[in-house]
């Protein structure tokens, strides 16, 4: 089992850990996925079909429509909230989604440490809202 | 740490109720995660209100118990409030057409909640209008006017065009920002943060509606995410509408928030300008060329010919011009049997075109007029009876092909209109470099 350890900005307190899904086009808004069951829409997406529900959100920063946001921050109510989101550099839209889901976040990540790039879809990520910290456990 | 004045520290500890005090809450976390040291008043907001289909994934909420745990992200009822004063708030599309619901396969009930929403929206002090291009009403912001907005395309225009200052936020901090009237003092509400950090040379003249809203498209997805172009370009074919058509396809295409256009945008007399003084050669570049444009309208409409039954007009919504352009485009003509041709404008322009005479010629040539709403804003299963769409607008048909079942085709409005009469999609209609 390989582990590695990169460190961003605390943005949501809390700590969850989970399978990662990780999506380094980003995601559309405005119907990018299906907010009832978490299920990638998105025609342009390398994992359509899978639902962000109960994984490690892996994110560069939003895409598309000013409706981005409103798309995450409801699955918080419908029952397929992902158990955390990680965003290589924050900006606005994705940064109301970490306040909508309130599930544990950490953004702005150092260029070398781009967690789009260094975790794979199937990683066991452990994410650390109060400190910053995202630890990557392959193979597990 | 977020620095807060006495009369937001004030709302802050629940002086103006729990719903204010729960708006601005959220907006002080918002700054927090962005790093903002501060909060800037906002004097505009659209925000949107109906019953938005996405809105179903919370199951059937009234619109109060909606707005607290969804917009607001409280488990407890809050008790409405009032939207700031200060704040000229108005709403964005509906769900709904302003008075038909038949038309477009919704029921009645589905009407009466979206009514509902809007009702009490109203009674919160936002003004019903139903547009994505409220400007076309006269909601414009002044340069250096901080606004928030659920329009990508206002939020791209008001800060490229009009020198306004908007972050893309979302849907519910765009109603946290006009509960409160405040937003994050950051990114685009900063001076620093509207330096151009890429350069994008065009090596053409865009000339045509079409052109303008394939080089948006083009760009956007040529773009990093984070992008904030400056555009060298020979900008002689632009008009108002072509920019729009151009920055709301960049925007939805991308993250991009504000785009330079040197020597016509008002922060780029120059490109040194656009770059605030920075080195623009310290940046990267892009080079967009007629075979860019050709590939996106390749991946944007459906090739070979085929059966028209959905022609769809005004996205974003159209200006009483372009709706004058209809009525003389269908002069004489009828639309082809089974086929429905939809025109969708604002309210205020609806009359002006009711009061002109075109919507009595849209009408006459078996067309309609609407107003306040769009086919992918509609109920996402509207879309899936057609068996072939015809659209003339990039954004509209991207969103729409994630609910179509039949082809796609991306047109101009002329020849859109021309597929609405045939009833039939022709190869040779297709754009070519």
């Amino acid at each position: 089992m390989e582990s590695l350890e990169i460190q961003g900005r605390p943005a949501i307190a809390g700590r969850a850990e989970g399978v990662a899904l990780v999506c380094p086009e980003s995601l559309t808004g405005w119907g990018g996925i299906d907010p009832a069951t978490g299920e990638i829409k998105d025609l342009a997406s390398g994992n359509r079909g899978q639902s962000i529900a109960g994984k490690i959100l892996v994110i560069p920063g939003s895409r598309g429509s000013n409706g981005w946001s409103c798309y995450y921050s409801i699955t918080r109510v419908s029952g397929a909230a992902p158990r955390a989101l990680v965003v290589t550099r924050v900006d606005s839209s994705s940064a109301v989604a970490a306040v909508g889901l309130k599930v544990p976040a950490v953004v702005d990540f150092p260029a070398d440490a781009d967690p789009c790039r260094l975790i794979q879809n199937g990683d066991y990520v452990i994410v650390d809202g109060d400190t910053g910290r995202v630890t990557i456990r392959r193979g597990e | 740490m977020v620095k807060l004045t006495p009369r937001e520290q004030a709302m802050l500890s629940g002086q103006d109720g729990p719903m204010k005090q729960r708006a601005l809450e959220n907006v002080v976390q918002y700054a927090e995660i962005l790093g903002a040291e501060s909060l800037c008043p906002v004097s505009r907001a659209t925000v949107f209100c109906g019953r938005h289909s996405y809105l179903e994934a919370a199951g059937n909420l009234k619109y109060h118990e909606m707005f607290s745990r969804v917009q607001l992200g409280s488990d407890e009822l809050l008790p409405p409030a009032e939207i700031e004063r200060q704040c000229l708030a108005q709403t964005c599309v509906s769900p709904c057409e302003t008075f038909e619901y038949q038309a477009f396969q919704q029921s009645h009930s589905v009407f009466v909640e979206n009514r509902e929403y809007l009702d009490e929206a109203r009674k919160m002090g936002v003004v019903e209008v139903g547009t994505c291009a409220p400007y076309l009403n006269g909601w414009l912001p002044l340069p250096g006017e901080h606004f928030v907005t659920t329009e990508s395309g206002m939020t791209i225009l008001g800060n490229s065009l009009w020198a306004a200052r908007c972050n893309s936020d979302g849907i519910e901090a765009a109603f946290w920002s006009a509960l409160c009237g405040r937003t994050p003092r950051w990114g685009r509400h900063l001076t620093e943060g509207r330096r151009a950090n890429i350069r994008v040379a065009v090596d053409f003249v865009p000339e045509t509606m079409i052109e303008w809203d394939l080089l948006g498209r083009a760009l956007g997805l040529r773009l990093p995410l984070h992008s904030q172009p400056a555009v060298t370009m020979d900008s002689s074919g632009a008009d108002f509408n072509r920019l729009r058509q151009f920055l709301t396809a960049l925007a939805v295409s991308s993250n991009c928030e504000i785009c330079h256009i040197v020597g016509l945008t008002p922060e780029a007399p120059s490109l040194a300008a656009a770059f605030q003084g920075e080195d623009p050669a310290a940046y990267p570049e892009i080079r967009l060329s007629r075979a860019d444009l050709a590939e996106t309208y390749d991946a944007a409409c459906d090739p070979g010919r085929g059966p028209v039954d959905l022609v769809s007009l005004g996205c974003p919504h159209y200006d009483i011009y372009q709706l004058q352009d209809v009525a003389r485009l269908l002069d004489g003509r009828r639309i082809a049997p089974g086929v429905t041709l939809q025109v969708w404008t604002t309210l205020a322009v609806k009359a002006l075109a009711d009061y002109n005479g075109f919507t009595a010629a849209i009408e006459k040539a078996g067309g309609s007029l609407y107003t306040a709403s769009c086919p992918v804003t509609i109920k996402s299963d509207y879309l899936a009876s057609f068996r072939g769409a015809v659209f003339d607008s990039l954004k509209q048909i991207t969103s729409a092909r994630l609910n179509l079942r039949g082809a796609a085709y991306y047109a101009t409005a002329a020849q859109a209109v021309d597929a609405a009469c045939s009833g039939e999609w022709k190869e040779a209609n297709r754009w070519k470099a």
